[in-house]
């Protein structure tokens, strides 16, 4: 048996990991974990005055701390009918590209370049990238600054609240965030261009939808009242839970998140390719030169229009001082404690953040946070199984655990929002009892024989089936007796779903594998007349409760008995199903 | 010329990785840091980490999960200093709220209702001396720079840390700013501990109380003072708890002759 695993993935935040365990030429689970403990932050928050769940808030991560405290702000004004006037809103904006300039330059320069140009890290790239990384550490301590500048602190800082500023930065503060960020430009020229024209793999390539905040009047930016989604739809940011729609799975404590029952990505990647169109400047021409159908499908992308909007940050900075210096300095808004709610939305780095708030009596009587990495959770285990299948079947198995880590690397997560862990493992020869105990466990699977009689080892899940109705096992269905508008989840989505069935998955005749029927649906070369029978009948969550009991064929010829191996299998099933 | 520095690690438990940004935050000093001490272990910042015996251990995060509680208690084993770092590890931290084990459990149960955990089992978070001997104690949501740079340097010379025992009223009156409790505005500046150079305070703002409670003698009279301006009991309570966690009922029970 052997497994292939990675030293725990530094240069990162948090604990968590990917795993895939692997069974022949099938990758039979993949599952993106977060071990970092639960904070309750939500519950804890309720209760306390609106200043004080401000004040709280942010500490849910070092990295996004303002965006954290942007959200909250945005959703307590919207809550308690605050207006901020356009002086607070522009600084805020600052403060939040200073962000924004601080995550994208870390991840690019430290977290991902090396990967791509093959070293071990930041420190052994600086003997050959020694210019890139010095300058990309000076950009990084801007970044800081200008969060420093205007929170307080390099790291959860309090001066933004509730109405405006504690105290506004001055004239001369601004003007040299302004200077800098010009005299950086050239650089972040550099870095989108290099970013750009990276060899990115094509594995894993495949479609998805993507979701980012809509700002106001056809411009790029990162907050926004409005949602927009890749297929067209717009959202009120009010109305966000239509998008998010979280969900908990047993393995980790980050929720996870479905649009219209499918996953979704946000980040950087979302933002450009919903509003690319809108960049204009050297950004826009950028954008114009290196933007392809690609990166509409291929998440490795997210690096480089990582890179277009720090380059798009760069650019904004000087505008947003000369618009703010015009304004006059203003008290923070005077407001008073009324019941209400609302929702917040702001771009963090890594992706979409929403908090939402009910006030009830001056206290929080109601609070929900949606993260970025919460809503990508799904997309990365897709990812990473589609990466993991497409280099099994092309025979490179040797690199699945370094693909799967740059695939979930590229999304940036955030783990307290992410250390990650790629591990690549061999599935034990019986690992399928354990699972299918697991599954008995809840409740008796519902199952259905798959097969075509008469044909030697392809018509032994029929007669498997049979065998268990014989034994008195309830609700167990034949290929043949399903009509097509059969919901075969009716009645609980907790009881899963198994089909049994003899497929080709690399191993040797009789070896048996559960796989879960989502990886079969996502992957092209698997499919088979599975496909049609169950795509349109099962929504998402069912779709995660079903799986496929596999056996290795011996063979498949028309009129020919049931090979000895795969009886054996078939014997050790019903051993293991029955009641 | 390596065997002679003292090795270090630095670790992460539950909590927002603030404390060991903010190390990474010391650019400019970063390079001398990992020049003066061998750092064994720093996640956050290398991938070649070893876990072997320790002079000194930097913990940062409360220990919310059995694994944590695993790793806590093997990094105690092999290190002669265990250091805290930051609020959660010293005092809980703001996920250490719920002081009730069993309000703890109902509201965990709110938000992952009956769905059984199979990667690690979630424990009530707590500070990290409620499991294991901590030798020193370096307060702050998150750690103050300067406050982490004479830690480190003393630790490295072998003397222990230095920590104000004063409140932030005292960096606050060093940079001359008006008493926001003369203007009527609750801040917690008497009641916490100093170290963060009142940054709330120079910004017009309140002291959250981010840094926990003073050790101070007089903080009895400080309490009682701000009852005396008008603020009710349990809005100084509650606001004081928001970053103290567990902690904060020893606190309560160390003020003496408390006005109610």
């Amino acid at each position: 048996m052997k497994k292939i695993s990675i030293e725990h993935l530094a240069r990162l935040e948090g604990n968590g990991g990917v795993t895939a365990t692997i069974d022949g030429k099938v990758v039979t689970e993949v599952k993106f974990v977060v071990n970092e403990g639960p904070r309750l932050v939500e519950r804890l928050t309720l209760g306390k005055t609106p200043e004080e769940d401000v004040n709280i808030v942010p500490r849910i991560c070092a990295i996004c701390t303002l965006s954290h405290k942007y959200a909250a702000l945005r959703a307590m004004e919207k809550a308690l009918d605050v207006k901020v006037p356009p002086k607070v809103t522009l600084l805020r904006e600052l403060m939040h590209l200073g962000e924004m300039v601080e995550s994208h330059s870390l991840h690019l320069y430290f977290l991902a370049l090396p990967d791509y140009v093959g070293f071990p890290n930041a420190v052994a790239m600086a003997s050959k990238f020694g210019f890139e990384v010095k300058i990309a550490l000076e950009m990084k301590h801007f970044g800081n600054h200008i969060m420093k500048t205007m929170s307080g602190r390099f790291i959860h800082g309090e001066n933004p609240v509730i109405g405006g500023f504690g105290k506004f930065p001055s004239r001369e503060e601004l003007i040299l965030i302004k200077n800098r960020a010009i005299q950086f430009m050239p650089f972040a020229l550099k870095t989108a261009k290099l970013f750009a024209e990276l060899d990115y793999p094509d594995c894993p390539e495949a479609e998805t939808q993507y979701a980012c905040c809509k700002p106001s009047g056809n411009k790029f930016g990162f907050v926004g009242d409005e949602i927009i989604i890749s297929n067209g739809d717009v959202i009120d940011s009010q109305d966000y839970k239509s998008l998010t729609n979280e969900f908990i799975v047993s393995h980790s404590y980050c929720k996870r998140s479905l649009y219209k029952e499918k996953p979704y990505s946000v980040g950087a990647l979302a933002r450009v390719n919903n509003l690319g169109e809108r960049l204009t400047g050297e950004t826009g021409k950028m954008y114009k030169k290196y933007f392809s159908p690609r990166w509409k499908k291929n998440p490795l992308f997210n690096n480089a229009a990582q890179a277009l909007e720090l380059l798009y940050s760069f650019e904004r900075i000087p505008g947003v001082v000369d618009e703010a210096l015009k304004l006059p300095d203003a008290s923070i808004v005077p407001y008073i404690k009324k019941d209400g709610k609302g929702a917040g939305a702001v771009e963090a780095p890594r992706g979409t953040l929403f908090h939402y708030y009910e006030i009830s009596k001056g206290r929080v009587a109601s609070a929900d946070i949606v993260t970025p990495t919460a809503q990508n959770a799904e997309d990365i285990e897709r990812y990473c199984y589609l990466t993991a299948q497409k280099l099994l079947e092309t025979g490179q198995e040797d690199k699945i655990r370094d693909r799967m880590d740059l695939v979930v690397r590229s999304f940036d997560p955030c783990i307290s929002c992410s250390v990650h862990m790629a591990q690549v493992k061999k599935a034990p020869e019986e690992d399928w009892k354990e699972k299918l105990a697991d599954l008995k466990k809840k409740q008796m699977p519902i199952f259905v024989g798959l097969g075509i009689s008469n044909r030697s080892d392809d018509s032994a899940c029929l007669e498997l089936a049979s065998k268990l109705r014989q034994q008195g096992v309830p609700d167990v269905l034949m290929e043949s007796e399903i009509e097509e508008n059969d919901t075969l989840h009716e009645k609980s989505p907790e009881r899963s779903l198994i089909f049994l069935d003899a497929i080709d998955f690399g191993g040797n005749p009789g070896r048996i594998a559960l796989i879960p029927l989502q990886h079969l649906i996502w992957d092209s070369v698997l499919s088979h007349r599975l496909l049609p029978l169950v795509s349109s009948q099962l929504d998402y969550a069912q779709l995660k409760n079903s799986f496929v009991l596999g056996i290795q064929p011996e063979t498949i010829q028309e009129g020919g008995e049931i090979s000895r191996p795969v009886r054996e299998a078939m014997e050790k099933i019903l051993e293991e199903i029955k009641i | 010329m390596q065997q002679d520095k003292l090795k270090i690690g630095i670790y992460e438990l539950t909590g927002c990785a603030g404390d060991a940004l903010l190390i990474l935050d010391c650019e400019d000093e970063l390079v001398n840091i990992f020049k003066a001490a061998n750092i064994q272990s720093f996640l956050m910042a290398k991938s070649d980490n070893i876990d072997g015996e320790l002079d000194v251990a930097l913990v940062e995060g409360s220990v919310s999960t059995e694994k944590e509680l695993g790793e806590l208690l093997e990094i105690r084993k092999r290190s002669k200093f265990v250091v805290a770092i930051g609020i959660c590890a010293t005092l809980g931290g703001v996920q250490a709220n719920f002081l009730d084990p069993r309000e703890w459990k109902e509201n965990y149960q709110k938000v992952y209702g009956q769905v059984e955990m199979t990667n690690t089992k979630a424990l009530q978070p707590k500070p990290i001396d409620a499991y294991v001997k901590v030798d020193y104690y370096l307060p702050g949501c998150p750690i103050g720079k300067e406050q982490f740079l004479s830690t480190f340097a003393r630790l490295l010379a072998g003397n222990p840390p230095e920590l104000y025992n004063f409140p932030v009223c005292v960096e606050c009156k060093w940079h001359e700013n008006d008493c926001l409790l003369n203007k009527d505005i609750l801040c917690l500046g008497p009641l916490t501990a100093a170290g963060c150079g009142s940054v709330c305070t120079d910004h017009n703002l309140p002291c959250v109380g981010c840094w926990g409670p003073t050790g101070e003698a007089n903080r009895t009279s400080e309490f009682n003072l701000l009852l005396e301006k008008g603020f009710a009991l349990d809005l100084i309570k509650n606001k004081m708890a928001n970053f103290s966690g567990t902690k904060i009922a020893e606190f309560f029970a160390q003020l003496k002759g408390e006005k109610r």
